[in-house]
């Protein structure tokens, strides 16, 4: 089976500047891979030993994410190789754009199973996995905390707010995963020196034709605004008191 | 130039271990493992588990190849975290001592035992009365009968309870010049005649050291290891290299106790304000930091001599005394910024200033390392 990870590089959030005027500085943050992201390569892994197939892993984004220390600690993780797509256009890349370079990209790979993370680590809109699915008409599916392989198809299961909906669906298809998925393993030495070996395909949008316009633009990103906690403290759980938490609560929506 | 970067593969297996270390969410274990005075498996299984065991053991034998740079940087970070001193599952050097003489049997025993973190023997070296004077040792070993018996009274033996042998010094009572009448042997603890008594010590109650009695035991010729009568020089071949692993030790835990007081002088207040503007608090701090910097120079610099070939046997006594008091001063401060609370258990501090303790006086004190660094500078200079 040839699985594709797909995987964003992002700033570590504990090193994000608030400034004054409550915009971010990412300029001193260092870059990682992003933590819901890693379930995904986990799985794709996973699938890829279960089959005897491939695992790739796939990150867009501006030439920073081609460092060779991260590449190095992508592949560390299982992964038999790595596609990295850059351009400068991806600075500021909405849902839309990335799922269309990531459209691009899996379809020159070439695919059975393509599975994403949850959201990315920055942004967490939860868009890419459903757009890109929708880009390649393929099945797609999120919120998905279990696959089992089935020959030409995989077995799903979602866990939705009363229920488990197990689904099975016929490849190809395109999954977000959730955190609980699977424990990520841990890189060890060997594997840490084995992923410097590992073949690592660079593309620009010149590569795979694509040229990426947004329907969106962004005005602003700024921090919340910090505030003084309230330091009200309501003990008990008599319906008087659960009926004066309700009301602070209220007073605050 | 002299670079001071790590390299990526040596930042990622840091990075790894860090994780290992957060997703085991140790720190309460340890707690309860110190105060109930166990070894605190369940974390040492997870660190096995993650490959951290298999470091330094080489690849044909099922380890993973690992420079001794690396070694120390896996260490330190490890003690940095808050491992507890003298539990790290990393046996690498003491593979390599029996790899270095060993027969074929010994080798894989200790190597099996190295790759699944146990501490594969205690060192029997120390007897009531011979401590830093190790001539004084007087275990011995007589054949009787196509019999190989083994008679003495050990004493501080780190680990005597879990480790399944002794590298055990006797003497062979053929030569006069002591240094040239001890084998090596490694004595199974679980022969009859053997008695172990734990020490009660005032910490590093994670790891027991023990008294150890050898009665009429007896062992095999194949338990000699090396060639009899030379056991004292085959000890010295890695000692000093273990020495080195020692003192990554001391770095680890002086930041383990530098970063919590900090954090610390950051945000507890009095007088209205965090006691980090004092600045009798700040001038701890920054002589905390230059020990550290200095301590971590100090051995990374003795590291990469050995790694180049070049001899430690100064370096490492200079490198034993200096980061064994360096750090005692800096948990020591660390407990000062800590007021009362670091004074009691509840404060990881606490438990550093009693285990660090111990490495200014165990695998030499800080007054054998002037005794043996002493005489060879000045007969350095006298060369020039
Ligand atoms: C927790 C712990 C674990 C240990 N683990 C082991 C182990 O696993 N295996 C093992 O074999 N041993 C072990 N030891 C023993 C340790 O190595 C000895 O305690 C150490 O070598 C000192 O010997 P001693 O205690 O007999 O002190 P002594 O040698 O009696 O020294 C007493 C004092 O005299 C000083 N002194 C001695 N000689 C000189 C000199 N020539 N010049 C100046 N001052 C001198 C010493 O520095 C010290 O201050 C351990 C000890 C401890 C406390």
């Amino acid at each position: 089976m040839k699985v594709i990870a797909c995987c964003k590089i992002v700033p570590e959030e504990q090193d994000i500047i608030v400034r004054a005027d409550r915009t971010l500085d990412t300029g001193k943050a260092v870059l990682k891979l992003g933590q819901y992201d890693l379930p995904a390569i986990e799985e794709a892994v996973r699938a890829a030993e279960h089959t005897s197939g491939r695992a790739a892993l796939l990150c867009a984004g501006t030439a920073v994410i081609d460092n060779s220390k991260l590449v190095k600690a992508a592949l560390s993780r299982g992964a038999d190789e790595l596609f990295l797509v850059t351009d400068e256009a991806l600075a500021a890349a909405d849902a839309s754009q990335t799922a269309a370079v990531l459209a691009a990209a899996v379809q020159k790979i070439g695919f059975d199973l393509v599975i994403c993370g949850e959201g990315s680590s920055d942004i967490y809109a939860q868009q890419v996995g459903a757009q890109l699915g929708e880009r390649l008409n393929v099945n797609v599916f999120n919120a998905v905390g279990r696959i089992r392989l089935s020959g030409d198809s995989i077995i799903i299961e979602r866990v939705l707010e009363q229920e488990v909906e197990v689904l099975e669906v016929p490849l190809p298809a395109v999954v977000s995963v959730t955190t609980d998925i699977n424990l990520p393993r841990i890189p060890q030495l060997k594997d840490i020196m084995a992923a410097g070996k590992k073949p690592v395909t660079r593309w620009g949008f010149g590569d795979l034709g694509v040229a990426v316009r947004s329907p969106l633009e962004i005005i602003s990103t700024l921090a919340p605004e910090s505030q003084e906690r309230k330091h009200i403290i309501v003990e008990g759980d008599g319906d008087d008191k659960i009926d004066i938490f309700w009301q602070q609560i209220q007073k605050e929506l | 130039m002299i670079d001071f970067q790590k390299t990526e593969e040596q930042e990622l297996l840091l990075e790894s271990l860090r994780e290992v270390y957060k997703r085991g969410d140790f720190e309460d274990y340890f707690k309860e493992c110190d105060k109930n005075h166990v070894f605190p498996e369940k974390a040492a299984d997870a660190m096995v588990e993650a490959g951290f065991a298999k470091l330094g053991i080489p690849e044909k034998y099922g380890g993973t190849d690992c420079d001794f740079t690396t070694l120390i940087f896996v260490a330190e970070e490890a003690y940095a975290l808050g491992w507890p001193s003298l539990c790290w599952v990393n046996q690498a050097l003491q593979v390599d001592d029996i790899m270095a003489f060993g027969s074929e049997e010994q080798c894989r025993t200790i190597l099996d035992l190295g790759l699944k973190g146990i501490k594969p023997f205690t060192l029997g070296f120390t007897e009531p009365q011979a401590g830093s004077d190790s001539s004084a040792m007087a275990a011995k070993v007589e054949r009787r009968d196509g019999k190989v018996i083994i008679n003495g009274h050990k004493t501080f033996n780190t680990a005597a309870n879990r480790s399944p042998y002794m590298l055990c010094l006797a003497r062979e009572q053929k030569n006069e010049n002591p240094y040239k009448d001890f084998s090596m042997f490694l004595l199974p603890m679980n022969l009859p005649g053997v008695q172990i008594e734990p020490l009660d010590k005032i910490g590093n109650w994670m790891m027991q050291t023990c008294e150890v009695y050898m009665k009429d035991c007896e062992i095999k010729e194949s338990d000699l290891v090396g060639v009899a009568g030379q056991g004292f020089y085959q000890l010295m071949k890695n000692f000093e290299v273990e020495r080195l692993v020692a003192c990554a030790a001391n770095v680890g835990m002086a930041r383990c106790a530098y970063d919590e007081a900090v954090r610390y002088a950051g945000v507890r207040e009095q007088f209205g304000k965090t006691i980090g503007t004092f600045q009798l608090i700040q001038e701890k701090i920054v002589d905390m930091k230059i020990k550290i910097e200095n301590m971590q120079n100090i051995v990374y610099k003795a590291a990469w001599k050995k790694s180049t070939g070049q001899s430690i046997m100064i370096d490492s006594s200079l490198v034993k005394r200096y980061t064994g008091q360096a750090a005692f001063q800096v948990i020591d401060d660390a407990m000062q910024i800590m007021g009362g609370i670091g004074y009691t258990n509840d404060c990881r501090i606490s438990r550093l200033w009693r285990d660090q303790r111990v490495y200014r006086i165990m695998a030499g004190t800080e007054e054998v390392m002037v005794h043996t660094a002493g005489r060879a500078l000045i007969k350095e200079a006298l060369k020039k």
